[in-house]
């Protein structure tokens, strides 16, 4: 196999895996620090292996166990007693559980992921840069530089998130049936922030705030199929298709804003339009 | 996990309004609370507290006790009474406190215990 084609499977997995690679870590150990760096540590390994012995015929199951074991490298060598119980888990999680395609368990595991990072127990900016790094993979710098600071202060706030998240005992899970139009709301409010973030800014850092976008779509998809009953869910996904769509219209070739009735429709991404109506075509939506 | 959580009184709300709600949106009465969350095992402790006027403040600056008169905070925000929550989570906790009447006429801090 050649290099691209691997790196391409690399990302490819990347996009499709990280935040399952992470959710399944954390809901095992419960250690979200833990889960990041060996998460990270896989998809490194995915680099330097899958070059060489190919892609293999699950990507995301060689991911998960990958970064399991390299997890259990870290436990090992650590003595502390909640490390053992840490390692226990690991050691008695089937790898079933572990792997993707297991029944239910990789959409569960991401659905707890974003709820648990958009709890309203964490502040607003913890919120939306922890749903950025662990359901997104944006790294570090990427997402200090969307929103314009350092990121020395952007680590800072990721440290504070996770650690209110284990000191206040904040459960890694789904809230229940009534509790969930509310979380809903919270966890909606957190994708809108994103894409406002990404949209309001035209120039100097636009191909980051861009992606800033391109993150919220993403993340509404997801919900969208992984809360299908949900209408407020659907309407968040065919808003921000409808309004990325007109994106590479909005502005003139100086950078200013382009008033709706003046801009060039041929511009307009028709997929993305379609796939918005469709949202909202939907009969139970 | 176990949770302090104070019971704090909001001056900006009239307290003669306390206990009105009741059984219109869900209040209940603070013995009710009790007596649901001591049978469920909740509520490890629990009491009122004498007013911020008879607080006592304690602390040792450069070495010297310094003991002063009044809560430790400049707030008006006044603490009224304390429960220790024995919780699943934070969630159950919140549950808890929502439920307290003292949701909807001042309000309630959850302070996880410190744990190693």
């Amino acid at each position: 196999m050649s290099d691209p084609a691997a790196r391409d499977a690399v990302t490819a997995a990347f996009r499709d895996g990280w935040a399952t690679v992470v959710a399944t870590l954390i809901r095992v150990t419960g250690d979200w620090a833990l889960a990041e760096e060996c998460a990270q540590d896989a998809f490194e390994a995915a680099l330097r292996h899958w070059p060489v012995d190919g892609v293999p015929h699950r990507p995301g199951a060689w991911l998960t166990v990958a970064a399991r074991n390299r997890a259990l490298d870290r436990l090992r060598r650590s003595t502390t007693e909640a490390a053992k119980l840490q390692e226990l888990a690991l050691l008695s999680e089937p790898a079933d559980g572990l792997a993707d395609g297991a029944a239910g368990g990789v959409d569960d595991d991401r659905l707890r992921l974003i709820f648990t990072c958009c709890h309203p127990a964490l502040a607003p900016e913890g919120r939306v840069a922890l749903t950025l790094r662990t359901v997104g993979g944006l790294a570090v710098p990427e997402i200090a530089r969307a929103f314009l600071v350092g990121e020395a202060t952007m680590a800072q706030r990721l440290v504070r998130a996770r650690r209110k998240i284990r000191n206040a005992g904040i459960p890694f899970r789904v809230p229940p049936e009534h509790q969930l139009p509310e979380r809903t709301a919270a966890v909606l409010a957190v994708v809108y922030l994103l894409f406002n973030a990404g949209y309001t800014v035209a120039d100097g850092v636009a191909p980051i705030r861009g992606e800033l976008t391109a993150e919220a779509v993403r993340l509404a998809r997801l919900l969208a199929r992984l809360l299908p009953d949900d209408p407020e869910v659907q309407g968040l996904l065919a808003l921000l298709l409808l309004t990325e769509a007109r994106r590479p219209a909005r502005l003139g070739a100086e950078g200013e804003p382009v008033v709706l009735e003046e801009q060039d429709r041929a511009r307009w991404d028709a997929a993305a339009i379609a796939e918005g109506v469709a949202v909202l075509d939907r009969p139970d939506g | 996990m176990k949770y302090l959580m104070l019971v704090c009184v909001d001056p900006a709300l009239d307290q003669a309004d306390a206990g009105t709600d009741a059984g219109t949106d869900g209040e209940v009465p603070i013995e009710t609370w009790v007596a649901e969350t001591d049978a469920a095992g909740t509520r490890v402790l629990g009491d009122r507290v004498r007013p911020a006027a008879d607080a006592t403040t304690v602390r040792i600056r450069g070495g010297r006790l310094l003991v002063t008169d009044g809560p430790f905070g400049e707030t008006k925000e006044q603490i009224a009474g304390f429960d220790v929550l024995d919780c699943r989570d934070l969630d159950h906790a919140l549950e808890i406190a929502a439920r307290h009447p003292m949701a909807r006429h001042g309000y309630l801090e959850l302070r996880p215990f410190w744990v190693e």
